[in-house]
């Protein structure tokens, strides 16, 4: 489990992140929803340990960290390393020794050409592919179905089924509401660095209905459209 | 030079002293200088061949004016290297040297393929497995100025050759890699500091061995002060990936430029600037893992 406690942060004067509470069981998948800016991102390298923070973030491990598995939402990649020495070097970090490295090749890279020359889609799902060989408890997955396409996403979508029955704790951030509606347990809405908002399987359809509401209401038709 | 922390106006000042310091070392060093130098000058001038740039120039010019401006930039990035050589009364080296800096403006040519070039260095990415592909040319350049060094029976030549080898895996940990590449080793920082050294040490070694055993079967009586200089290049590298991690994650700056600089006139304060990054570089890594 992780338990959030009061979490705040600051960049400079400004605060992105205000007195959070929040908290994270084995075997759940919980979705974080909320506008650009919302805070999502930096709620995500608080609980990492990227950023320093106010409050409190616990965990049933040591090092919360050293089980997590992050995948950013735009993930970095260094100009002369192929996607098989990107997937070598994150398993390499967690001391994990890999063994047909092409086998678990799901979903289908060219793992012999430089990560940097991959597609949006191909770079998310190559840097998905080397986190989930890392064997992680915790998994934090910022905006994993951007830019993906539809067969892929389909596969995702399993892997977090998988997860939920191995009892692993895995937090998505995603723009696509259809998605988290499809594996969430449990939906949080943040907007200005607050939690405004929970909601359970139940009531998933409701909050998309609220979101729709909320973000588009009568803006499209300002643009008074012949 | 602001990756590394190193102000602009101190920087365009001291460059053209290292150029000229590091040329005269070279033609001091080895009679077959003007072909290294003339080597050095043409890859740095094919940086200029990059399609992409150079479709983008011809977009903008006519054929006349793109030949023209191609030939002008090729001449004026070469510059310091043929009035070098015309300091050294290398004249018709110089014109030579030109005549080819010209041709090449009808090629161009991307110097960053993207063709997977093999490397050794894969099972332990990313330092060597990067930079080996940026510099692969340096090191079959650098064996066969071991190869000339033992065949006319100049030692210093020899150790030109191991040095470049050590200053191309020494550039490889110029550059600070994105956090997320730190965050992910479940290491202490420790052992973290430890494994990169390891890594850089053995690695460096591999690339030397050619190089080290050629020049102590062939120079058996300078076995000493080869093995001074392969010391000292471990020293160096060591310091390199302190000193790296020592403002982590932000680049190296400006006062750890002037130790590592103050470090290659004055070999022996290393012991004092390694034991100094290390101390920092332990402090700075706790924050990213949460030691």
């Amino acid at each position: 489990m992780i338990k959030i406690e009061k979490l705040s942060k600051f960049y400079g004067k400004k605060q992105v992140l205000n007195s959070i509470d929040l908290e994270f069981k084995k075997g759940k998948i919980y979705g974080i929803v909320g506008e650009n800016g919302a805070g999502k991102t930096t709620l995500f390298r608080c609980i990492s340990g990227l950023e320093n923070y106010k409050g409190n973030i616990t965990s049933d491990y040591n090092k919360l960290k050293d089980h997590l598995g992050l995948l950013l939402t735009e993930p970095f990649f260094f100009s002369k390393i192929t996607g098989k020495e990107y997937i070598r070097l994150l398993a390499n970090a967690r001391q994990k020794k890999l063994t047909n490295i092409e086998d678990k090749n799901i979903f289908d890279l060219p793992l012999n050409q430089y990560a940097s020359t991959y597609s949006t889609g191909m770079k998310k799902k190559l840097a998905l592919t080397a986190i989930l060989l890392q064997e992680n408890n915790v998994f934090i997955l910022d905006e994993p179905f951007n830019g993906v396409d539809i067969q892929s996403n389909l596969i995702i979508t399993e892997i977090l089924k998988r997860f939920k029955k191995l009892e692993k704790t895995v937090i998505i951030s995603s723009h696509i509401f259809s998605t988290l509606a499809n594996t969430c347990d449990e939906i949080y809405l943040m907007k200005n660095g607050e939690i405004i908002k929970k909601v359970e399987q139940v009531d998933f359809n409701k909050l998309e209905n609220e979101m729709k509401e909320f973000t588009v209401g009568n803006r499209i038709d300002k643009l008074e459209l012949k | 030079m602001i990756d590394f922390g190193i102000p602009l106006l101190i920087g365009y000042t001291l460059l053209p002293l290292v150029f000229i310091l590091l040329s005269n070392y070279l033609f001091e060093k080895t009679e077959f200088a003007n072909y290294v130098y003339g080597l050095f000058a043409l890859s740095f001038v094919s940086k200029l061949s990059e399609p992409i740039r150079n479709d983008f120039l011809k977009s903008i010019f006519n054929k006349h004016k793109y030949k023209k401006l191609r030939a002008i930039e090729n001449l004026i990035y070469c510059l310091p290297f043929t009035l070098f050589l015309i300091y050294k009364n290398q004249f018709a080296f110089s014109v030579i040297l030109n005549l080819f800096v010209i041709l090449i403006t009808l090629f161009n040519f991307s110097t960053n393929l993207n063709v997977t070039f093999p490397t050794p260095f894969s099972k332990k990415p990313f330092e060597f497995t990067v930079g080996f592909r940026k510099t692969f040319y340096v090191f079959p350049i650098a064996y066969f100025l071991t190869y000339i060094s033992v065949s006319l029976g100049n030692f210093n030549l020899g150790v030109f050759s191991m040095l470049l080898v050590g200053i191309t895996c020494f550039s490889y940990y110029s550059k600070i890699e994105n956090e997320y590449f730190v965050w992910n080793y479940n290491l202490s920082s420790k052992e973290f500091l430890l494994e990169k050294t390891k890594t850089c040490l053995i690695y460096f070694s591999l690339l030397s061995v050619p190089i080290i055993v050629t020049l102590a079967v062939s120079f058996f009586n300078e076995i000493d002060i080869l093995i001074v200089f392969f010391l000292l290049s471990y020293a160096y590298l060591t310091t390199i990936i302190f000193a790296k991690y020592s403002s982590f994650p932000n680049e190296m700056n400006i006062s750890q430029g002037i130790l590592i600089a103050l470090s290659f006139m004055f070999p022996p304060i290393l012991v004092i600037f390694i034991p100094l990054f290390y101390s920092q570089s332990i402090k700075k890594l706790n924050a990213i893992l949460n030691d």
